[in-house]
């Protein structure tokens, strides 16, 4: 049995600031989904909602049909894994991992199995670990808790290629043995791109956008050619950006082109190029667009 | 925390509140064996030069008061937001600290009665006379009955002083930077409380037992009740400010 | 692995049409399973999931509840109608457009394919190269 999320009406002010504003979000169980978001949009903020790290402003935040909030039956099966982790410094690796075995379906054997795989020193302290063993430790006691909601924010930050890699390969493997609904939160959204089903876009504390994945992907294009012919294709699609080197132009539009648009292009000598998810949530979110 | 292993979701609080003075005794078990053996051997050692007519154990049971305060709050700065963060809700983690006071305490306290009592043995043993430094007069604890009487509030004078750790602990997470500053008033508060006990000053800046002056001729039942009564209050404050805490964002 | 361009379901079904075309995969033989695919490309098992419902859709496929997914037996005709479909549109179109644009005449281009298809291989090599 794996959770649904729903957000309604969720404000969240830090002082006199909204981290988050009237945020409106449903989420589907058992699916993986694509958090993303610039820094400070408002991503850890939604990830400690839904967590129960954090109390709302104001609206209701239900996770597996009931508010999660001082919700023992929810809580011990929802798992937000933070950057570098939640642990106490002083302990050991293995105390560290243990402590998640206060969840009553945190699979040790499954933790072990894990830390050697990643090789994390047990015998250490967690204080004497790197950042990217840190890490690593935060992600492998995420996995070991089999919780039926797991998100991972940033957690990635610190860990090296290889490591990213054994670890999206052990989520996938995990979530196909036991499918559960998981988040991530991630600014490498094209090595995390193919994991997903879904992909909410956070921008100012709002909920920007809320696709599926192939959506996303097919969502924007690059129009490549004559500035007066591709102006004349663009004319009408909503422009994301645009480049000129003499007189041929390049506009990113943030629309899926139908056929008999790309027949004008094509006829028009427009090449069409594919717009990486990297590069249209860049164009999206930047910086005085959406009225801020 | 090894206890935990396989534990259930309606009792996981219990489990976690039993398990947590073996944490601390684990985690400072050297500090304590050096205490226990210090207030042993100290006198023998300080006889050869000087009549001893101070009781050693009520030092170290006044040195315990500040640990006791200590782990609690302590205990529940690193507890909350690694207990929160695996899962257990803050009305669990509640429960389990108040099962870690309650056990600590009458640990600590029967540790201490085990103390005084065999101190008592020892002292008259030796010939030497087992009494307290109150108001700058040497006062002898009395008979076998008065020095049980005196070592039995001990388990009630820890959970008092864990407590208000726990307090200061809970308050200094929540407000960054100025939840310490429930100290001004929770120090003179209880530390008027046990002056008034034992009609000594407390181990500390005793001066803020000063209250305690105004409270001695209420009578020892009185104070054990005012005791209680601020016990009730602090833990209620704790499980206020404990329930309602948000964890802290990560610093970047 | 995949490129930026198709969504990965419809590049995953693609690539089990060829191999369906060039005989790796035999009309009512097993498919991989949607997990198997997910964990060989690491890919979201629903991604996996659409590309058979499309080829299911097609008809190219055939669930078995239970067992798994097969190859329909009249797999390889219907993607060969399918795939000449595709040459002329996605070859042969573009191919007419741009010799317009650069002035060469029809005739020229005839007499080159003859050419090439006369010479052997050639021609094969680039209709399965084009249409993968």
């Amino acid at each position: 049995m794996s959770f649904t999320v729903n957000l309604r009406d969720v404000t969240l002010k830090y002082g006199d600031s909204d981290a988050l504003a009237d945020v409106d979000l449903t989420l589907e169980a058992g699916k993986i989904y694509g958090l993303l978001g610039r820094n400070g949009a408002g991503k850890t903020s939604l990830l400690s909602l839904i967590a129960a790290f954090r109390k709302p402003t104001t609206g209701q935040i239900l996770v597996g049909g009931e508010p999660v909030w001082e919700n023992a039956p929810i809580v011990s099966r929802v798992a937000l894994i933070r950057e570098g982790g939640d642990f106490d410094d002083s302990d050991y690796v293995k105390a560290a991992i243990e402590t998640g075995q206060i969840r009553p379906g945190f699979d040790t054997d499954y933790a072990y199995k894990l830390a050697d795989r990643f090789e994390l020193p047990l015998k250490k302290r967690v204080r004497e670990l790197s950042r990217g063993k840190r890490s690593t430790l935060a992600a492998v006691c995420g996995l070991a808790a089999r919780a039926e909601l797991t998100m991972f924010d940033e957690v990635h930050l610190g860990m090296d290629a290889p490591t990213r890699d054994a670890f999206y390969k052990e989520l996938l493997a995990e979530y196909m043995d036991r499918q559960h609904t998981v988040i991530l939160s991630t600014h490498l959204i094209d090595e995390v791109a193919n994991y997903l089903e879904e992909v909410v876009i956070v921008d100012r504390g709002r909920i920007l956008r809320h696709e599926d994945v192939e959506t996303f992907q097919g969502m924007g294009a690059t129009l490549t050619g004559q500035a007066d012919a591709v102006d004349a294709v663009a004319a009408g699609l909503e422009v994301l950006a645009e480049q000129r080197l003499g007189g041929t132009k390049s506009v990113t539009v943030a629309t899926r082109l139908d056929a008999p648009t790309r027949e004008r292009a094509a006829a028009a000598g427009i090449e069409i190029g594919p717009v990486g998810l990297q590069d249209l949530f860049i164009h999206l979110t930047e910086p005085g667009k959406n009225g801020a | 925390m090894a206890a935990l292993a396989n534990l259930q979701l309606p009792t996981r609080r219990y489990a976690l509140g039993v398990s947590l003075p073996g944490e601390a005794l684990k985690y400072f078990r050297y500090w304590i064996l050096a205490a226990v053996a210090i207030s042993f051997l100290g006198p023998l050692a300080l006889s050869r030069y000087n009549d001893i007519d101070l009781s050693t154990w009520f030092y170290t049971a006044n040195v315990a008061k500040w640990f006791t305060a200590f782990i609690g709050g302590g205990f529940l700065a690193v507890l909350v937001p690694n207990m929160i963060a695996v899962g257990l809700t803050r009305r669990e983690l509640s429960v389990s600290m108040g099962i870690f006071g309650l056990l600590w305490s009458l640990s600590l306290g029967a540790v201490v009665f085990a103390g005084i009592a065999l101190e008592r043995a020892y002292y008259h043993a030796m010939g030497w006379s087992q009494g307290i430094d109150a108001n700058d007069v040497v006062a002898p604890i009395g008979s076998w009955s008065e020095t049980l009487g005196f070592a039995a509030v001990y388990p009630l004078v820890y959970l008092v002083y864990f407590t208000a750790g726990a307090l200061i602990g809970a308050a200094s997470y929540r407000w960054e930077g100025t939840g310490w500053l429930l100290l001004v008033p929770v120090i003179p508060i209880v530390f008027s409380l046990d002056n008034a006990l034992y009609n000594t000053e407390p181990f500390g800046p005793g001066w803020a037992g000063f209250l305690g002056g105004f409270i001695d001729d209420w009578g020892r039942g009185v104070v054990l009740a005012g005791i209680a009564l601020v016990l009730a209050g602090l833990a209620l404050a704790t499980h206020r400010i404990l329930t309602d805490i948000p964890l802290r964002s990560k610093k970047a | 692995m995949f490129d930026d361009g198709a969504p990965i379901y419809r590049q995953i079904a693609d690539q089990i049409k060829a191999e369906i075309m060039n005989g790796s995969l035999e009309p009512g033989g097993k498919v991989m399973s949607t997990n198997q695919y997910a964990a060989f490309y690491q890919i979201n098992p629903a991604t996996a999931q659409k590309a058979f419902r499309e080829l299911v859709d097609e008809g190219v496929l055939y669930k078995q509840r239970g067992v798994g997914m097969f190859v329909a037996d009249d797999a390889r005709d219907k993607l060969a109608a399918d795939f000449r479909d595709r040459f002329f549109e996605r070859v042969l179109a573009p191919l007419v457009r741009e010799a317009r644009q650069a002035g060469i005449p029809l005739t020229d281009i005839i007499d080159y394919l003859r050419a090439s298809h006369d010479a052997g291989g050639a021609v094969d090599q680039t209709e399965k190269g084009a249409l993968q």
